[in-house]
Formats: C-alpha cells, sequence, structure tokens
C-alpha cells in the first residue's frame, strides 16, 4: 500500500505573524520525514493543519492525489492520519484500556485482541488494566500510539515527542517508529532536535519563519549544515560594542543550582553556575522549554530553591520573594506579557503599582497612594514613549509593543543594577523591536547588568558581551559574544557540541 | 438568523445589568412554575414580593433577614475575589454562634454594657477561627478549600446539636433541644418597638463601608484584587500569597461569624438547632448576584431576604411550602449564570439569508 501525501501552497496568517507562507511538501510512504525548525518556525500550524485542527486560509492537502477536507481533527480520523501530541490526552485515573476503548466504535473483545496483536506486533510491554497515572512517560506514550495503530493509520504524525522521553525511551520509540515505517506508514517527525533527525529520518525539510527553507536527503546533511539552515545566516550587523569586563566588579554569582521539578512538564536544570559583571549582558540561548522559564523564574524569585546561594552584589538573595529582591534593585520582565508581567484588566497605573518596592512609597501604612502612583505612571508613559499618556487606561487596549514598553518602563524607572529579561521583543513589530534593543544597550552604557534569556539568536548575538546556550536543563560554557556565531548556537541549541 | 460573537471587551454597565436580566427572568419563571401549579401568575408573584413588604413590620422583617445575608456575603466577596471558594460560610456562621452563645450563657444574669459586646466580638472570633481551618489546611497540606469549609458546615451543626440537646440545654427547658434565653444585656437592642429589626444592622453596614476602604484603597486590597485576576501575576509581584489566603478566609469567616452571633442575639435569643435558615449558602447567591461589589451586595441582599418572607406569605395565602423560596433562590443563581455568558458574547439578529433557507 503505497501512501501519497502533499500539501500544496498552504497558507496561514495569524494577526500580526504569518505562521505559514505558502508551504509545499510531499511525502511518500515507506520514508520518515523530519520537519525541523525553531519555535514559532511555523511546524506545529502545519502539523495542526494535517490533523485537522486548525483551517488553512489559502492551500490544499492531497491524500494519494485526492484532494482532502480537514475541517476537525474527526475529519483527520476518517482519512486515516493519526497524530501524537506533545502533551498526552489521556484520562489519568481509567485503565490504559478503558482510554483504548473511549476512542473507538470497535467491541470490547475485538478491540482486546486487535491491542494484543498491536503488542506481540511491536513488542510493547504495557498491563492494559493499570490506571494510566501508574505508567512512565514512555508508556503513556505507546498508549497514544496504540490508540493511533487502531485505526489502520496511513499517516503518522509526532510532535516533538521526544521531549518527555528517558534517553532509553527515545532509542526504543526509534526502533518503533522504523517497524512503522517499514509496514508503509508514511511518517512526519516533527523536532528541533538535529542529533534525532540524523539518527532516524531518511529527508528532512526545515522551516523557518513561516517558510520551507530546504528539503533534502538526511545523508547529505551534517548537524552544522542544518544547524545553518535552521537559524538562518541572515544576521544583523548592528551589534553591541562589546566591552572586556574581566577586572569590573562582580554583582551576580550563581554556583551549583539544582533543580527538580514534580511536574513532568518542567525542565530540571542541572549544576547551573554563572557569574555577571557590572555593566554586563549575559545572552542566554536555547529552544523554548529547556529550562528557560525555570531559569527565569530562579532569578526572580518566583521559584524558591532550598539550600542554593545566590548572591547579589555580595548579599545572599536565594531566599527572597521577588518584592524583596526588587529592594536590593533587581529588576524582571517576564516572557508572557499579558498574564504575568501584567494584567490586561487592570488599568495602567494598577499595572505599574504590581513593581512595589519601599522607596517607592506607593502603599503608605497599608492604604493606596494613588496620587503618586499615577505621578509615577506618567513618568514611565513619557520617558519610555508609550504611545498614551491617559494612566486609566486599561492595559488591554495597548499594543503589544506599547505594554512591552510600558513593562520594561516600569521596571528601569527604578534604575535597577540587574535587568532579567526573557524574550522582551516576541511578537512585537520592527519599531517596537528597535526601541527596547535600545533600551537594553543604553542600561549597559550606564554601567547597569542585564541578563537576556531568549530564543531568537539575532537579538542574543546583537545584544550580549557573553553567550552561552541552554539545553535540556545545562547550561553550556559561556562564551565570549565576538567568538560565536549562528551556526555555533544552533549546534548547541540542537544538543550537539564544538569543539 | 441569529449570529453569537464573541465580545473584545467587558461593558461596566452589561456587568451590572446582567444581575438586573437574571432577576426578571427569574420573576418571569417563577410565574410560570405557578401557573403550572394552578395559580395566577400576576397574583402569585405579588403575594410573593409585593404583599410582604407591603407595611413596616414587613419592611422591618426584610432588612431582619437582609442583615447576615448582606454581612456574610460582604465576608465571602473577599474570598472569592481572590479564587478562595470558601463555601462553607454556613459553618463558620454557627460555629460563630456557638462561641457566642456560650459566652452569652457564661454572662447569664449578669449585667453591664460590656456583656454584649463581649459576646459579639467572642462570635466573630469563633468564625474566624473556624475558617482558618480549610485556610491552613490550603495553604499547607494543599488540600481543596471547597470540599473542606463545605464539610466542616456539618462538624458545626452537629456539635450545635449535640451542645443544645447535651451540656448547654435549658435546665427548667423540659428537654427541649434549646438553650436558656440569654438574659437582656446579652441581646441586640431593638431599633423600634413592637419591630424585629435590630442594632445588628449598623454592624452590617459598617462592614460594608470597611470593606469598600479595604478593598479599593488598601494595599491588601490591591492584592486581593490581582490575584483573583491572574496568580502568575500575583507571583511575579511577590505577594505573598498564604498570607493572604489566611486574611481572606479571616475576614470571611468573622464575617460569618457576626451574621451568627447576631441572629442569636437578636430576633432569636437563645440557641437552638436551627439557627439559620441556611444563610450562609444563601449568601453565595447573594455575594455573586450583587457581582462582588459592596453596593451591589447590599442591593442583592435585600432581593433575596424578600424570598425568604415571599416564601413564608407563600405559603399561609397559597398554600405552597415555603420551600418555594428556594426554588426562586435557585433560579436566581441559574439566571445568572446563563446571562453572564451575554458578558463574554453578544447576539446579533441578521436578516435571513436566501441561501440559508
Amino acid at each position: 500500500m503505497n501512501t501519497k501525501l502533499k500539501v500544496s501552497e498552504i497558507s496561514k496568517i495569524y494577526p500580526g505573524c504569518i505562521a505559514n507562507d505558502k508551504v509545499s511538501l510531499e511525502f511518500g510512504s515507506g520514508k520518515i520525514y523530519a520537519l525541523l525548525g525553531e519555535n514559532g518556525a511555523g511546524k506545529s500550524t502545519l502539523v495542526k493543519i494535517l490533523s485537522g485542527v486548525v483551517k488553512p486560509d489559502e492551500g490544499e492537502v492531497f491524500l494519494n492525489n485526492e484532494s482532502i477536507k480537514l475541517n476537525s481533527p474527526l475529519d483527520a480520523k476518517k482519512n486515516n492520519i493519526g497524530m501524537v501530541f506533545q502533551h498526552f490526552n489521556l484520562f489519568e485515573t481509567l485503565s490504559v484500556f478503558e482510554n483504548l476503548s473511549i476512542d473507538s466504535d470497535k467491541k470490547d473483545e475485538e478491540l482486546r485482541a486487535l491491542v494484543n496483536d498491536i503488542l506481540k506486533k511491536y513488542n510493547f510491554k504495557i498491563d492494559l488494566d493499570i490506571p494510566v497515572l501508574n505508567l512512565s512517560a514512555g508508556q503513556k506514550q505507546k498508549v497514544e500510539i496504540i490508540r493511533c495503530l487502531i485505526r489502520n493509520p496511513k499517516v503518522l504524525i509526532m510532535d516533538e515527542p521526544t521531549s518527555v522521553l528517558t534517553e532509553q525511551e527515545t532509542d526504543d520509540l526509534f526502533i518503533s517508529l522504523k517497524q512503522f515505517s517499514k509496514d508503509g506508514i508514511l511518517i512526519i517527525y516533527i523536532t528541533h532536535k538535529l542529533k534525532e533527525v540524523l539518527s532516524l529520518c531518511d529527508e528532512v525539510a526545515v522551516m523557518r519563519k513561516g517558510k520551507v527553507v530546504s528539503v533534502s536527503n538526511t545523508i547529505d546533511e551534517k548537524i552544522e549544515s542544518l544547524a545553518n539552515k535552521m537559524v538562518g545566516e541572515n544576521l544583523n550587523t548592528i551589534k553591541k560594542k562589546i566591552n572586556n569586563f574581566k577586572n569590573s566588579e562582580e554583582i551576580l554569582k550563581i554556583s551549583n543550582l539544582n533543580f527538580k521539578s514534580d511536574d513532568p512538564y518542567e525542565t530540571n536544570l542541572n549544576n547551573l553556575n554563572l557569574s555577571l559583571k557590572k555593566g554586563e549582558c549575559l545572552g542566554i540561548a536555547g529552544i523554548s522549554g529547556n529550562g528557560q522559564n525555570e531559569l527565569f523564574q530562579i532569578l526572580s524569585g518566583e521559584i524558591i530553591i532550598e539550600g542554593t546561594s545566590i548572591m547579589f552584589r555580595n548579599k545572599e538573595i536565594a531566599k527572597l520573594n521577588p518584592r524583596e529582591r526588587r529592594e536590593y534593585l533587581m529588576a524582571f520582565s517576564p516572557e508572557d506579557r499579558i498574564s504575568q508581567a501584567a494584567v490586561p484588566e487592570l488599568k495602567i497605573y494598577e499595572n505599574v503599582a504590581l513593581n512595589n518596592f519601599k522607596s517607592s512609597n506607593f502603599f503608605e501604612k497599608g492604604l493606596v497612594n494613588e496620587k503618586k502612583i499615577k505621578e509615577h505612571s506618567k513618568k514611565i508613559l513619557s520617558n519610555f514613549s508609550v504611545n498614551t499618556d491617559n494612566v486609566e487606561l486599561k492595559s488591554q487596549f495597548l499594543s503589544g509593543g506599547n505594554l512591552q514598553k510600558l513593562i520594561i518602563g516600569r521596571e528601569l524607572i527604578t534604575s535597577p543594577e540587574l535587568l532579567v529579561c526573557f524574550n522582551p521583543t516576541w511578537g512585537l513589530d520592527v519599531g517596537a523591536i528597535n526601541y527596547i534593543h535600545e533600551t537594553l544597550i543604553q542600561i549597559n552604557e550606564q554601567g547597569k547588568s542585564s541578563i537576556l534569556i531568549s530564543t531568537d539568536n539575532d537579538e542574543l548575538l546583537k545584544l550580549s558581551d557573553r553567550i552561552c546556550v541552554i539545553y535540556k536543563g545545562k547550561l553550556s560554557k559561556i562564551m565570549n559574544a565576538d567568538t560565536v556565531t549562528a551556526e555555533k548556537l544552533g549546534i548547541l541549541m540542537g544538543g550537539g557540541s564544538i569543539d | 438568523m441569529i449570529k453569537v460573537e464573541k465580545r473584545n471587551n467587558v461593558s461596566r454597565s452589561i456587568y451590572f445589568l446582567t444581575p438586573v436580566l437574571a432577576i426578571f427572568l427569574t420573576l418571569f419563571g417563577g410565574g410560570i412554575i405557578f401557573f403550572i401549579l394552578g395559580f395566577n401568575p400576576i397574583e402569585a408573584l405579588k403575594f410573593f414580593f409585593i404583599t410582604p413588604i407591603s407595611d413596616l413590620y414587613g419592611l422591618s422583617e426584610l432588612l431582619v433577614k437582609a442583615t447576615p445575608l448582606c454581612l456574610i456575603a460582604i465576608g465571602l466577596s473577599f474570598c472569592f475575589k481572590s479564587n478562595n471558594w470558601n463555601i462553607g460560610a454556613e459553618g463558620q456562621l454557627i460555629f460563630g454562634g456557638i462561641v457566642g452563645g456560650g459566652v452569652a450563657l457564661i454572662f447569664y444574669n449578669h449585667d453591664g454594657f460590656y456583656v454584649l459586646p463581649i459576646i459579639i466580638l467572642s462570635g466573630a472570633i469563633g468564625g474566624m477561627l473556624f475558617a482558618m481551618i480549610p485556610a491552613i489546611l490550603k495553604t499547607y497540606f494543599n488540600t481543596n478549600e471547597i470540599l473542606v469549609s463545605l464539610m466542616l458546615v456539618y462538624v458545626a451543626k452537629l456539635l450545635l446539636d449535640y451542645l443544645v440537646v447535651g451540656p448547654w440545654s435549658n435546665p427548667e427547658g423540659f428537654n427541649f433541644p434549646e438553650t436558656r434565653q440569654f438574659s437582656e444585656p446579652a441581646r441586640m437592642p431593638i431599633l423600634f418597638d413592637g419591630l424585629r429589626i435590630h442594632a445588628g444592622i449598623f454592624i452590617t453596614l459598617i462592614t460594608v463601608f470597611l470593606s469598600w476602604i479595604i478593598l479599593y484603597k488598601t494595599y491588601l486590597g490591591f492584592q486581593i484584587k490581582v490575584s483573583g485576576l491572574s496568580l502568575k501575576t500575583a507571583k511575579y509581584a511577590g505577594f505573598k500569597g498564604k498570607t493572604m489566603i489566611i486574611i481572606v478566609f479571616m475576614i470571611s469567616g468573622a464575617c460569618a461569624g457576626l451574621a451568627g452571633v447576631g441572629e442569636i442575639t437578636g430576633p432569636i435569643g437563645q440557641l437552638h438547632r436551627n439557627i439559620s435558615p441556611d444563610y450562609g449558602f444563601t449568601a453565595i447567591i447573594v455575594a455573586f448576584l450583587g457581582r462582588l461589589n459592596p453596593i451591589g451586595i447590599i442591593f442583592a441582599s435585600l432581593i433575596v431576604a424578600l424570598t425568604y418572607l415571599g416564601a413564608e406569605t407563600a405559603q399561609i395565602f397559597l398554600q405552597v411550602p415555603k420551600y418555594t423560596g428556594q426554588v426562586f433562590q435557585g433560579m436566581i443563581l441559574f439566571f445568572l449564570l446563563g446571562s453572564d455568558y451575554l458578558l463574554f458574547f453578544k447576539i446579533k439578529f441578521l436578516g435571513l439569508k436566501k441561501n440559508e433557507l
């Protein structure tokens, strides 16, 4: 049975962002295809279109030369397209078999015989009658895969399947996938891990900024060449003057920090060491989900780990919460503008009051000093050129760029010694991006330090004095920015190593 | 055809108009129910909502019922605004009543201006301590406050049962399940001769005023507001989450305790099994009908109090059970939740298009 899947001129436009720009790709059964790209490259959108979750604005999908309409996940199932998402969709308290039978219209005995056949054929070892919550992540994923196999899929799409797996489980998964491929199932494998592409896949399509930039056989590729394609070489040449901070005062030091989370979707951090000099910008690159979130929260004090040491300007701050850290002149700009850094339903001046510290006198004897907060807010609006002067405006009416200016302004107007920011220009237009970048360069020139956690390599290379990469909760060695190239970053981000 | 569209932002007028719409729908639904039961709906609704408050005594009764409802709902608004689901106000009311009642029994036949304030204060503290149980379990052991606070209601009810039947029962009471009548200095002063309205209404009004100040003018109120909108932001701003949970439960419990002590030292004058006709549960409806806003809650408490009175008149004149009152309360909540749909969606009436026929 030969299966051919073709997407033709698929476009999907979200407000302010072209997720898929005339994407055309062809797949045929018997091969494993990799879809490679950074976050936001458009992989997920394409996969959602193939699985019927998202409707494309333009373009068509052909299965065996017939145009098919995928208006809902049900349509995808009817067309024998199976999908295993990164996050599992299983009922934890139900047994494995119950989870499988919910989705199936077969009789129980029939289904059980079929599932047992699948288990035997692919050598899966799963007890069908224990609750799903007792399974490991790898086993849960197998349940999801079995759920697809029951329906005799022609196409199986795997979305970043190894992000929750151990090395051993990953090896097992690869063996199974190769077997499926031999049995004639067309496999599309979404990933940003370069090594996996080389060890598993036959063909690789690289996406960047919504477009397919290359399609090639993996035999012809190396980690370096893929990294180049994934990250892109069109770097901005406007770069900050890199300074030498050897003799400057050290303002932040973290040594041997470990973080272990109870949540399987969070990343553990291992043996993290970093130090920061006065006036320096340290860039932390990485593909999102490699521990950036956790690192940011540890720096801001949202996560407090017992028994670690974080020295800031020679004071121990590891046990302090974000508000207390602000008293020591730290400032934080989180990635999530609209549900963390600010609340859309609050007025501008109320959002300003979130950054409350003793000397601000926003709250005196527990009472709100509205006049003071409003004066302070007016100052932020004008100093950071937010396009309104109405502090009573609800923040939801600000554009992303203006909201980010407000947040950065709120954090910087107190002249902090250290600003930690996480993807500060995510989703903004060019004008706002330039403004934020200039501001970040400016604070370094004033002798203030910054840590820039970002998934945008152009930004990192433009603003950082030193750069390191975070991968699976580990930091690479910290390099001087002038010795770093996009290619090197790409290799480290994909889990490779350099020299 | 009719088209439903998502609203971009919620306007303030819609926010306060939907409760009014819910009340009208309740009246309409009530009319239908009365019609099915074989009554003239207009007449029946008149008995239910107009007759009870057509004289001075009726108005006084309305305020007597609204006093505890408003007080509890105000307390609950602190919890609900900050995403803490305290639904055990009934238990906190009863426990406040028990503690206040116990102190009143200690002061039996005791004279002095200080007696009543001490009783009121101990009732508030009783409710507060009882509310701290779910709060502390939530903050330190990650339990679900809905379940814990709800189950504690039954603990308080059974404790009250035990006390009025056993150790605290009236020695001269022929084994009726009730305590002695409290002596005069332990009773809430009556405001007008012949009417039951008592000084507890001032406690309620002062509480409304204070909570308005706390919610809108203090750092605590700001923290409550932010936590209710986004817990992530509250964490990022460095608010002490655990302390805040305990504080809102304490405020809420104290209000319910005050309501309880107001009932037993006011209209009831002793402890017995049924010191509250589920005021603690009904106040949840009041809080939401009033949009968790102190002024809104005052109006909501009057409307819901009217369903209690209406049920009594309907029982007398129409011979329907007084539980009709609960039917109306249920309908108010049902229609309120239903009309909240309009907060987020707007309905557009479009002309019929040919190709859609």
